[in-house]
């Protein structure tokens, strides 16, 4: 987020130089106009935001050193002032009180509620850094953006005098970078001061900011001191970095609603709201009364209240947030994304405060970066150009051969075909059509070096149409398109493959790769389900795999007669065999959507990494290239985004109906 | 809506069990208010003020202290007979007080331990709170109770609404007030994530950990809070003692408590 610049900004290009031992001129010019001064200073072993008397209560020679639910206090090898990132305190405070009274009411000699006039007392706030500008400008869209309005904070805002500060520090919980919020200043100050060795470098930002500053015992600073004002600023961007990628992070926690590590969260969440309370921009408030004995004269009181609060979400017939997940889901949700519905902005700014005053130490950024990571770019490099990428035409194939799989499912061999198809990777499809027939979206079986198989199930009138076809007719087809399996993400690793019936049929090529490349794997397995015996197919080279030591072959069926000597039951109950550590497998699984459900939960409670899980994904499909619409899920292109995904690039539409 | 409609005061007695009357005194010690509480409420029953006895049935009964002597059983539930509403003040009323030490050690080494003549110490072997034995309608929390709820829980009487208690961790108290929390800066202990708040952070005010005093609040996670002290670097019997202290009897502290003897022995 961008401060709006302030008036007078083009004043703000000329610079002062301010000796840290004339820093109370500055102080004490300030409190000259009569404003109550606000700094830093040092209490209970931290720095707050208390009242300021003279340069002496500032935290000179103080830094602090901050990580997940610790701060400490240290003393700095040089007297710097605002060597110091940001403490407990936030300026909220200051513009947005703990505690307001906001109405009085009587029933006496006459009813009635009264609201005070806001009187506030000229304000001037020392010390406000980069996020903090930007929490202020958040507060001003909640409190003044809307059709109504909080007029306290309006008065408590209009009232303060600005003098920020750039950070030449920071501390591990710092991520104003990832926010966009700092650790720069532009705009929305009075008085900018940037601390270099010697002192300040000193900016003002309004008139009123100007008048203080012409009777400062300034000087022009040097080029050098101009320069190190800047150098000190870039080089706290260089040490933050960017440590969470934020862009699109509003839109990924939104498909995030039903992932099971709010759970896990909330298991070491205290629920004491500590993180709300910190937080420079949480604005959630209660109401008290509190009244004379007879009820006859009361006041009501504001308090900072949190959504953390086991009432706040509550009415007469219950509660609506009622699990400790729910209200943790609601506070960094609202933070990270709905906020931005709301306010059109973040209503994070970055300042790290709610991860250092987390008594348990929960880090929202860790966090975030588990509930929605970022998803890799959309656009993948393709195995191969496709041949006839346009919905109306197809390159021409010649059957060679047709095999039964099973009772409705059939292998096809074509040959004679453009060679860009045996160029296609393991997981990538083709369009498949015949003159009258619609085209039909058909995976890849296997690569042979002159042609490729299709296993299709006689299903539509395409398909049967296909399977009914003799060997040396021709067939129109279109590909090799989508994504396909990253064979490569399981080097090093144990390749899981989870197939269910005729889902075996996009994984053959795959299992195929593997085996071909079988030292680069930890281990190589094949979990195999199918409602019967007879359902299995490629049964020959499952015998084969079967054999080799390449690979170990599970199968099992949902029934099966007397005869069957094998295993019964559905294909998660074979998980039992992954007895490595399952942060080292990766996952390959295609079958019924609801076998793939049941999968996925078996693979991740067995602690397999979501985004190790692969899946191939089946939508209605009749171009094949993202242009008719049919195939989308949850903001992607079946077609040309899958169908192979990773899990977590779907979030939890996977696991909902409907989509 | 202004009173219940009633004419004549609400007959208000105090009782008390295993106590050490802490909890009256802060009814006395609402010295501002004391007058307008007797002319609002007829108070015939308070050991710790006057003498004078009266029977039954009361409006209001308020009963400090925990069920610790055998006597106390049949007491209870004859006054609850008696009382109209039951309110039960403090840490021993409602959490059976820090007496209930006792009910995770050997009750007859400890009266052997403490007294000359044990065989004279008609205690039972466990002190509980009253919501034990009998039905509870409102309870203060604290050792001792805060005046400040007191007096709403008796005007919320009078102008016949529900008291405006919360249910919130003391933190969110010392983070109204601005308070460093010392968790954090100092590595101080602290009770206040799981306890409830209505002291106006006392403990940490004065610059020590909460003792729980107020005890467990609604949904507190108090598994988490005790991992998490364990975590930096405090000994499960250290840990042990922070949750055994005054509310150690109420659940879900009385499981930590128990889950760390296991750890402990």
């Amino acid at each position: 987020m961008i401060t709006s610049p302030a008036p007078g900004q083009t004043a703000a290009a000329r610079q002062w130089f301010l000796a840290r031992t004339d820093l109370a001129s500055l102080v004490d010019g300030i409190r000259a106009t009569g404003r109550r001064l606000i700094g830093p200073t040092v209490r209970e072993g931290a720095i707050v935001y208390d009242d300021i008397h003279s340069a002496a209560d500032l935290p000179a020679g103080w830094r602090d050193e901050q990580s997940a639910g610790r701060y400490r206090l240290e003393r700095r090898t040089d007297d710097r002032v605002f060597g110091y990132t940001v403490g407990p305190t936030s300026w909220k405070r200051f513009t947005f009180p703990a505690n307001l009274p906001i109405a009085t009411a009587h029933r006496t000699a006459t009813f009635g509620f009264d609201q005070p006039v806001p009187e506030v007392t000229p304000m001037a706030f020392l010390g406000v850094r980069a996020c903090e500008l930007a929490a202020l400008n958040v507060q001003d869209r909640v409190f003044l953006g809307g059709q109504f309005t909080d007029e306290d904070f309006r008065a408590r805002r209009a009232a303060a005098f600005i003098v920020s500060v750039q950070c030449t520090t920071s501390s591990s919980t710092c991520f104003c970078t990832s926010m966009g919020t700092g650790p720069e200043v532009h705009g929305g100050y009075d008085i900018l001061l940037t601390e270099i060795d010697e002192g300040f470098v000193v900016q003002a930002g309004s008139p009123e900011g100007a008048a203080i500053v012409a009777k400062l015992p300034t000087r022009k600073p040097t080029h050098a001191e101009a320069g190190a004002a800047v150098d000190n600023v870039e080089a706290v961007r260089t040490r933050i970095g960017e440590p969470m990628p934020i862009p699109g992070i509003d839109a990924r926690l939104k498909l995030q609603l039903d992932n099971p590590r709010w759970g896990q969260i909330a298991e070491r969440c205290v629920e004491c709201g500590n993180c709300t309370m910190v937080c420079p921009t949480c604005f959630c408030t209660s109401v008290i009364e509190k009244s004379d004995m007879d009820g006859k004269v009361a006041t009501t009181e504001r308090q900072w209240d949190s959504c953390f609060d086991v009432a706040f979400a509550k009415i007469a017939g219950g509660d609506f947030r009622a699990r400790p997940r729910d209200r943790y889901r609601q506070w960094l949700t609202h933070k990270f994304s709905t906020w931005m519905d709301q306010f059109g902005s973040m209503g994070c700014v970055g300042c790290g405060r709610c991860v250092a005053w987390c008594p348990v130490g929960i880090d929202v950024r860790e966090e975030l970066m588990i509930i929605a990571p970022p998803i890799a770019p959309v656009v993948r490099p393709v195995a191969v150009e496709p041949v006839a990428a346009s919905p109306g035409n197809f390159s021409v194939a010649r059957l060679a051969s047709v095999r039964s799989e099973t009772e409705d499912t059939t292998t096809l061999t074509l040959t004679d075909l453009d060679p860009a198809f045996l160029q296609g990777r393991p997981g990538q499809f083709v369009m498949v059509a015949l003159p009258a027939f619609p085209a039909v979206p058909i995976s890849i079986s296997r690569f042979r070096s002159n042609g490729i198989d299709l296993t299709i199930r006689a299903v539509g009138p395409t398909s049967t149409a296909l399977v009914n076809l003799h060997p040396g007719v021709k067939v129109g087809i279109r590909g090799p398109l989508g994504t396909f399996w990253p064979i490569e993400d399981a080097y090093g690793r144990h390749a899981v493959v989870v197939a269910g019936g005729v889902g075996l049929s996009p994984l053959h090529g795959l299992v195929d790769a593997l085996v071909a490349n079988r030292d680069r794997f930890e281990s190589i397995s094949l979990f195999y389900g199918t409602r019967t015996p007879e359902d299995q197919l490629f049964r020959d080279d499952l015998a084969a795999w079967s054999v080799s030591k390449a690979i170990d072959v599970a199968v099992t069926v949902d029934r099966a007669g007397p005869e069957w000597k094998g295993r019964v039951g559905v294909v998660t109950t074979l998980f039992d065999k992954m007895s490595w550590d399952c942060s080292k497998v990766t996952a390959f699984v295609v079958g019924p959507e609801r076998m793939m459900q049941a999968s996925v939960q078996g693979l991740l409670s067995k602690g397999v990494p979501s985004d190790r899980i692969l899946i191939s994904m089946e939508r209605h499909m009749e171009c094949g290239i993202g242009l008719c619409g049919h195939c989308q899920m949850a903001g992607r292109f079946v077609c040309k985004d899958g169908p192979v995904f990773r899990l977590h690039e779907l979030g939890d539409m996977f696991n909902r109906e409907g989509i | 809506m202004a009173t219940s409609g009633r004419t004549a005061r609400p007959r208000v007695a105090v009782a008390k069990f295993a106590s050490c009357d802490g909890c009256q005194l802060t009814i006395l010690d609402l010295e501002e208010e004391l007058l307008e509480i007797v002319t609002r409420f007829d108070i015939v029953e308070f050991p710790e003020a006057t003498s004078r006895r009266s029977p039954g049935p009361y409006d209001i009964v308020f009963v400090e202290g925990s069920i610790s002597a055998r006597e106390h059983l049949d007491a209870i539930k004859e006054l609850r007979k008696q009382a109209r509403t039951l309110v039960t003040i403090g840490a021993c009323a409602t959490a059976g007080g820090i007496q209930a030490m006792r009910n995770w050690a050997d009750h007859d080494a400890f009266r052997a331990s403490v007294y000359e003549h044990p065989e004279w110490i008609e205690s039972l072997a466990t002190s509980t709170p009253i919501s034990d034995h009998v039905k509870v309608d409102a309870e203060l929390r604290g050792c001792p109770i805060d005046p400040g709820q007191l007096k709403e829980l008796l005007t919320a009487v009078l102008v016949g609404r529900r008291p405006q208690i919360r249910d919130e961790a003391v933190c969110r108290e010392c983070k109204r007030k601005g308070l460093v929390c010392m968790v954090v800066a100092t590595g101080e202990a602290c009770m206040g994530p799981v306890t409830t708040s209505g002291c106006d952070a006392l403990c940490p005010t004065y610059g020590r950990g909460c003792f729980g005093c107020f005890g467990p609040r609604a949904n507190a996670n108090a598994k988490s809070w005790s991992t998490s002290l364990m975590k930096s670097g405090r000994p499960p019997d250290e840990v042990w003692r922070l949750f055994a202290g005054f509310t150690g009897y109420a659940e879900p502290f009385r499981s930590t408590i128990t889950e760390l003897g296991k750890v402990k022995s």
